[in-house]
């Protein structure tokens, strides 16, 4: 390739630092009968000494209570694990007695019902949640809160005020960053669908690598220090897959898209250090955290050292900067369960509630974890992305202690040809828009 | 363990304390160790036993005090709504719920001219303002009748009497009675039986002293009497197998559950009560006043409905047995009948347990004060009805009996009469409905027991009737079930433990209250014993046939009718031509099907050709009284019944006002506002139906009252004409000569429906045409036999007699539902892949249309089997085992594998009475189909090959084949024998003999060639990515299913922060739960060999 212009553009570097994902890989772990009530042990233990430390000053006159320890009348905090009971919520045991209704009972995609009520759990015991004060449209099965009220005569409890972990304390974000440094993020390439346009992805490629545009392009796209790839990169007929060997003629049809974006990734990552993330649909585990796409799908990007195949969720460094994302399915999942009036919102939620994911492992699949809840935000992200919405969408958010993340919905690739850029500076954000598109006229 | 303490002992007689301070208070300060006193430390050890008997004192006063103080207040909280003061001046009004007899003394001053022992009514009730009632009814005395033999005049009568007397005093030599024959009257009464042309006959009315005696003057009557001027004469007893309460309530005109009011100054109030209730009266039956359940007596008053249950410590590899293991544990919720919660929540325990929100948990440390306290809940609490699941067979008597063990004298007083004891007795319960049941009658004097498993047994016919099977299928919630060998551990656990099993129990207690809300057993029992006038206990304990004969004898009595007692001729009568069905044209039908059905067509049938007992001729009669021809109607079965013109049938009457009442209950219900209201009279007609239709099974029962096959037969003889003629009419009236677009063809019929396809592919169309046929038949028919137009199926898909499935349709725009009948989905021994497999392919063909789709499908799934793809628990089949493998005649699969279970581990193998269920196994040739039962928890564990064909040629094929045969051509060839049939995979078995001896080693993930290291052959490597896409996205899909699995667990359980104990073996996902967790840990494995 020629390069044609006067000057050459040296693409800017930022310092990556990505330990921060060991504790979402799983090693030498295996399924030797362990079960979930671990996970949420551990998850309520550290959530309450958290909220314990928090009570005194949230409601200083009141006593801490168990859930056993609850006596009629009297007012007092106490610490649990919600769970929402759900009438619509879908079980496995409905494929048992199936008897098929004339119309569907429920919208697949939201499973809420005004019927809907909170339980507060703690080791100790459950108790039904009564009063408005805590909405069961919002909260979902797995957030830890403290909850002010009483016992009524009813045995419930009614909740009069309700504090959430909020915001985790941030690492300090440099202050000397001088120069615009971009951090590019796109998710649902969805190679090998039918609404994928290759084309579309190699021009995101090609800008990128500075191949596109004239010189005030090239040097933006010098700018970009790295790129992360937010899951859904691929798409095959999950048919294929069904245990039976493949004729080869499918075999190449699985093969296909995978080769396709090794040949992308390859291009990517001559130029710029590119972190690729699984989704639902790659060819990686489901439950959470997803681990790394094997190397082995790989065979022409993989020798780079700037190609990084990394978990589901997934948090990194760049030049302190802190990134925490994911492949959008925990954020999905609350959209089924829970009500918000964006996107962002559930988002914003799972920060106050310091826990990525709450919904795992009730309605999310999970790993069980027996000593740990990797999932729990121990300190806020500066940039906190999720992968695989519908549409762009972004928010400054603002920590009672002066904390500062910006909050990123990803849009899908394939459907918006649209990716992020953030700015390491000063975390703003704005859209890489690509269109094939020739207007009909 | 801040909440008042774990240990609730009863205060002490005196101030001492007790010497032992052991209380399980779960940081509890040290105990003094009693046992240990013999060590070297004992003076160091008394010191501080001392100090903690110090401080024990204080410790142990201020808990007596609280114990106190928490008696007090759960006493008044158990207590009934005290008496208002006013009562005694007002008139009785209660709403009685038991009524049993007792012999006793008779009363001097309402019987002022009696002595000796006479019988007394008790009933037992409640009041409109929640207090219990018990009221003693006096001076009611069992009578029965006999024909009054020719020429015999008063003078005789006494004749009579006084020898009848001495046969009497001569075969009851123990009764303490002045007189054994009280009186004989010479009355006027008709038999019922035969129409007969004259008014009355002459009737003598013979009233004995006691209601045993009824039955041994029967049998002296019976065999004969030498009396003067008569010879020796035996007589046909007339009304001598009443039950002495039936009678009594029969000629009072109580009802079963109806109100009853004792007018001020008619009752009297004895000094010395004789039963635990709130208020307590004697009176005379004749100033009772029995109040119509309408307006504000159609209403229930509040009673007590008490739901417990009880666990016990079995030992290791034993069903619990009362002689040898604890009761450790009972819940008990008490609700008052109409309200939604319960206002007692309680778990009494065996050791501390930890609190538990919303449940009084009451814990002591001997079995002793467990059952005590039970017995004073019931005490204060005294319940009016106690439900359970299984309390008849199993808890009550299990208490009774270790009580009895323990040498508790005072446990078993739980009824409401004073000093009486509970008794357990075997009986045996048979009828025609049911078969025979064994099971064991504990008699609580004044409380209704309503055993939830009885009533379902009766009402609802299902795969299996446990606890956990019954409550998925009517609130639809699976129940976490505890083994009973894991019962014994968790007690012997901790407070915390105990906890978690005292959790369970209360859910077993719930669950039965809940039961009794949704299926609204106590309106619908009570509104069936008012409409057939039964007490309210005889409705589980006794048959059909009680209900008709006590409508038969309130209608008899009226109109001065008497029922001969029915000699017991059994089988010599023979049997009669039962329904008919018209011959099923099978087949796959893709035209609307409309159904014209006959409404309550027997009932229909007896009130239009006046059928009944005083309505039939005999055949003598109908040469003898020469009737005019325009007043009898000869049946199509050959019998002779007088039209109404001559006599009016009671039959006909009684079904007449049973329809009617039906009819305006339906109307009222329509009007009703009220849910509770609805619910009462939602059971009234529903109650109203059943006994209608139970009227002609009534005259059908051989070894019943009163049999009548002349009667039984003409109704199904018309029946059966009946049918032919609609299909005749149809056939003939809907052609294309009538005018009509198509041919009508009636395709199949059935007792009282007709199936008919007009030719129209329209719903509507159908509909119409429907209803013209209905309407133009039912006007040749005579009233009140009317044919009505309901439904259309449509499409129809007809497989053989009582046999069929269709999509219904009550409107033109939207089917109903599906409604299948006969095909086998629920039957018991039929895996649930049968089900699953019957379903969706009757959706695929009836909702879908898609017959190819249904093919597909099926044979997917028949591939999916052969290959080893089937979730396990699909396959399980379950089966009671109802005594040990020995005592089977014929060897069968479940006994077999109980043996061979027990001789692996005695602990878990399945007991009498517990469900065992299994696989069939691959095994070696020519092993008979017992042998190769297998627990699937076992075949999971050591992959031992399950036996793909046993369950396509034993299980799957014949419903399979039935459905299809009528849509597909060659259903057999395609479906069983077709290419997807070729391939199949077996496990190999890990624990089998010969891999013991194999080596495992390393083979390329691709293609199974050995390879020493790495995960892929030489030749394989190219294909690295496909097929570590294959091997992850089959690790992606069991991780799903282990989520939904185990959390859906976690679910049923009702915690997130407590390890998933249950071991529910009639749950559907507990196998496959096994299976993923076993599944994930291999894939899991496998999928580790890529990380390199």
């Amino acid at each position: 390739m020629e390069i044609d212009s006067e000057k050459i553009h040296e693409r800017k570097h930022s310092d990556y630092n990505s330990l921060q994902d060991e504790r979402f890989e799983i090693q030498k772990e295996m399924y030797r009968g362990q079960q979930y009530s671990q996970i949420y042990f551990v998850r309520l233990h550290l959530m309450r000494t958290l909220l314990y430390s928090l009570a005194p000053t949230w409601k200083p006159h009141l006593p801490v209570c168990k859930v056993l320890g609850l006596e009629k009348g009297k007012e007092c905090v106490i610490v649990g694990t919600l769970f929402k009971h759900m009438k619509l919520k879908p079980c496995v045991l409905d494929e048992y007695s199936k008897e098929r209704s004339v119309t569907p009972l429920v919208k697949p995609h939201n499973f809420m019902h005004p019927d809907d009520n909170l339980i507060l759990e703690d080791e100790s015991g459950r108790v039904k949640l009564a009063g408005s004060a805590l909405s069961p449209a919002i909260y979902v099965t797995g957030v830890v809160v403290a909850l002010h009220g009483k016992e009524t005569n009813a045995g419930e409890f009614f909740v009069e005020d309700v504090l959430e972990a909020g915001l985790p304390p941030q690492i300090e974000r440099p202050i000397d960053l001088q120069d615009d440094k971009y951090v590019v993020l796109l998710s649902g390439l969805c190679i090998g669908s039918k609404s994928a346009i290759p084309l579309q992805f190699q021009l995101l490629v090609d800008h990128i690598t500075g191949h596109l545009g004239d010189e005030e392009e090239q040097g933006l796209a010098a700018q970009i220090v790295h790129v992360v790839i937010a899951g859904n990169s691929v798409e095959f007929p999950r048919k294929l897959i069904n245990g039976q060997n493949l004729a080869s003629k499918d075999q190449s049809t699985l093969y296909e898209p995978i080769k396709e974006l090794d040949i992308m990734l390859n291009q990517i990552a001559a130029g710029v250090s590119v972190d690729i993330m699984p989704g639902t649909n790659d060819p990686a585990n489901f439950a959470l955290p997803q681990q790394p796409l094997n190397r082995c799908l790989f065979p022409g990007s993989s020798p780079y050292n700037t190609f990084r195949s990394c978990t589901n969720p997934h948090s990194f460094d760049l030049d302190n900067i802190r990134f925490l994302g994911t492949s959008g399915q925990n954020i999905d999942d609350l959209d089924k369960y829970s009500e918000a009036k964006s996107k962002l919102d559930f988002v914003e939620r799972t920060l106050r509630w310091r826990h990525l994911a709450p919904t795992a492992p009730n309605t999310l699949g999970c790993y069980p974890f027996t000593d740990r809840d990797p999932f729990l935000i121990e300190t806020c992200p500066h940039v906190y992305f999720v992968g695989n919405q519908e549409k762009y969408d972004n928010r400054l958010l603002k920590g009672s202690e002066g904390q500062l993340v910006r909050l990123i919905c990803i849009p899908k690739f394939c459907e918006t040809g649209i990716a992020v850029a953030v700015n390491l500076r000063n975390l703003d954000c704005h859209t890489l828009s690509f269109s094939t598109q020739i207007n009909q006229s | 363990m801040n909440r008042a303490g774990n240990s609730k002992k009863r205060p002490p007689p005196s101030n001492t304390p007790p010497a032992v301070k052991h209380r399980a208070t779960g940081n509890s300060t040290p105990s003094p160790a009693i046992g240990t006193l013999d060590d070297e430390f004992m003076v160091d050890e008394d010191v501080f036993l001392d100090e903690a008997l110090l401080y024990g004192d204080e410790d142990e006063e201020s808990l007596i005090l609280r114990d106190i103080e928490e008696r007090e207040s759960r006493s008044s909280a158990w207590a009934r709504p005290p008496l208002s003061p006013a009562y005694l001046s007002n008139s009785q009004i209660f709403q009685q719920l038991e009524i049993d007899s007792i012999i006793s003394e008779s009363h001097k001053e309402l019987l002022p001219g009696s002595s000796g022992q006479a019988p007394i009514i008790r009933m037992f009730g409640v009041t409109r303002e929640g207090n219990s009632v018990c009221c003693f009814v006096h001076g009611f005395e069992p009578y029965f009748y006999i024909a009054c033999p020719p020429g015999m005049g008063p003078d005789d009568i006494s004749k009579f009497h006084q020898i009848l007397e001495g046969r009497m005093r001569e075969s009851n030599k123990n009764a303490k009675v002045p007189k054994f024959v009280r009186r004989i009257e010479m009355v006027q009464k008709r038999s019922i039986m035969y129409y007969q042309q004259q008014e009355s006959q002459t009737f003598l009315k013979i009233t004995v002293a006691l209601p045993t005696m009824v039955a041994s003057c029967r049998g002296i009557l019976d065999r004969g009497l030498q009396i003067d001027g008569f010879g020796m004469k035996s007589f046909q007893t007339y009304e001598s197998n009443i039950i002495f309460v039936l009678r009594f309530m029969v000629d009072c005109d109580i009802v079963g559950g109806n109100w009853i009011e004792v007018p001020t100054g008619k009752y009297k109030k004895n000094a010395r009560t004789l039963s635990y209730c709130q208020l307590e009266f004697h009176c005379l039956y004749s100033d009772l006043i029995s109040h119509a359940a309408e307006g504000e007596y159609s209403k229930m008053a509040p009673f007590r409905v008490l739901s417990f249950d009880i666990e016990c410590a079995g030992r290791k590899g034993h069903f619990p047995e009362a002689k040898h293991d604890p009761v450790i544990q009972i819940a008990n919720l008490v609700t008052l009948q109409g309200e939604d919660h319960p206002f007692v929540r309680n778990v009494m325990t065996l050791k501390s347990c930890a609190p538990i929100v919303g449940v009084d948990v009451m814990s002591f440390e001997t079995e002793r004060e467990v059952l005590l306290a039970w017995r004073d809940l019931i005490r204060d609490v005294d319940p009016d009805i106690i439900i359970g699941y299984n309390i008849c067979k199993f808890d009550l008597p299990y208490l009774i009996e270790r009580a009895a063990t323990l040498g508790i004298e005072e446990f078993p007083l739980l009824g409401r009469v004073k000093n009486s004891r509970v008794r357990v007795r075997d009986s045996t319960f048979s009828s025609r409905q049911q078969g025979i049941r064994e099971s064991k009658e504990t008699t609580i004097e004044g409380r209704f027991q309503f055993d939830l498993i009885q009533a379902i047994h009766r009402d609802h016919k299902l795969s299996s009737y446990s606890l956990n099977s019954v409550s998925a299928h009517f609130l639809s919630e699976q129940k976490e079930d505890v083994h009973h060998s894991i019962i014994t551990d968790l007690q012997n656990g901790n407070a915390e433990t105990r906890r978690r099993l005292a959790v369970y129990c209360l859910k077993d207690a719930y669950l039965p209250q809940r039961l009794l809300d949704k299926l609204m057993f106590i309106y619908n029992y009570v509104e069936m014993a008012r409409v057939t006038g039964v007490p309210i206990s005889f409705l589980l304990a006794r048959g059909q046939s009680i209900k008709v004969l006590s409508q038969l004898l309130r209608k008899a009595k009226q109109k001065n009718l008497v029922l001969p007692n029915a000699k017991q001729s059994g089988s010599e009568q023979g049997t009669y031509e039962g329904a008919t069905v018209l011959e099923a044209r099978t087949g796959f039908y893709e035209k609307p099907i409309a159904t014209l059905d006959f409404a309550s067509l027997y009932p229909s049938i007896m009130m239009a050709y006046n059928l009944c007992y005083c309505t039939l001729v005999t055949p003598e009669d109908v040469r003898k009284l020469n009737l005019p021809p325009e007043h009898v109607t000869r049946t199509p079965s050959g019998e002779t019944f007088v039209k109404q013109s001559l006599q009016k049938g009671i039959l006909p009457e009684i079904l007449e006002e049973l329809l009617t009442a039906r009819k305006r209950a339906k109307a009222d219900l329509k009007e009703a506002k009220d849910p509770l209201e609805k619910a009462v009279l939602d059971g009234r007609q529903l109650a109203l139906k059943i006994s209608a239709n139970s009227v002609y099974g009534f005259t059908g029962a051989t070894n019943g009252q009163l049999p009548c096959l002349e009667i039984s037969s003409s109704v199904t003889s018309y029946g059966r004409q009946m049918i032919e003629q609609t299909k005749k009419l149809v056939e003939d009236k809907f052609t294309t000569l009538g005018g009509y677009e198509y041919n009508a063809e009636v395709i199949y019929g059935d007792t009282d429906s007709v199936m008919v396809q007009f030719g129209v592919s329209d719903v509507e169309a159908a509909m119409n045409l429907g209803r013209e046929a209905a309407e133009h038949i039912s006007g040749t028919f005579i009233k009140p036999i009317k044919l009505e137009f309901e439904k259309v199926y449509f499409p129809y898909l007809l497989i053989n007699k009582k046999r069929y499935a269709g999509l219904l349709w009550t409107n033109p725009q939207q089917f109903d539902k599906m409604d299948t009948k006969g095909i086998e989905t629920v039957r018991r021994d039929n895996c649930l892949l049968v089900k699953n497999l019957v379903t969706e392919s009757l959706n695929k063909i009836l909702i879908d249309r898609d017959v190819p789709g249904a093919a597909e499908n099926v044979k997917k799934t028949i591939s999916d089997l052969l290959m080893n793809r089937i979730d396990l628990s699909l396959l399980v089949i379950t089966k009671g085992l109802t005594k040990t493998g020995d005592d089977y005649e014929v060897k069968s699969a479940h006994g077999e594998l109980a043996e061979r279970m027990r001789k692996r581990d005695a602990a878990t193998a399945p007991n009498v009475g517990d469900r065992v269920p299994y696989v069939i196994i691959k095994a070696a040739k020519g092993a008979k189909a017992y042998e190769r039962s297998e627990d699937p928890i076992y075949v999971l564990q050591n992959n031992i090959p399950i036996d793909p064909n046993y369950y396509l040629e034993n299980q799957i094929s014949k419903p399979l084949l039935r459905i299809f045969e009528p849509v597909l051509k060659n259903a057999s060839k395609e479906l069983l024998h077709g290419s997807h049939t070729r391939s199949i995979s077996i496990t190999t078995p890990s624990n089998s003999g010969i891999m013991k001896f194999a080596k495992k080693q390393l083979s390329c993930v691709g293609c199974k060639v050995p390879i020493s290291n790495g995960t892929l052959c030489a030749s394989c490597k190219g294909r690295e990515a496909e097929l570590y896409c294959k091997n992850v996205s089959q690790v992606a899909e069991l991780e799903e299913v282990f989520g939904r699995l185990w959390t859906q667990c976690q679910e049923c359980q009702g915690s997130l922060h407590q390890d998933v104990l249950c071991t529910s073996r009639d749950c559907p996902i507990f196998y496959r739960r096994m299976k993923a967790q076993k599944d994930m840990a291999v894939a899991r494995q496998q999928l580790d060999r890529w990380s390199f």
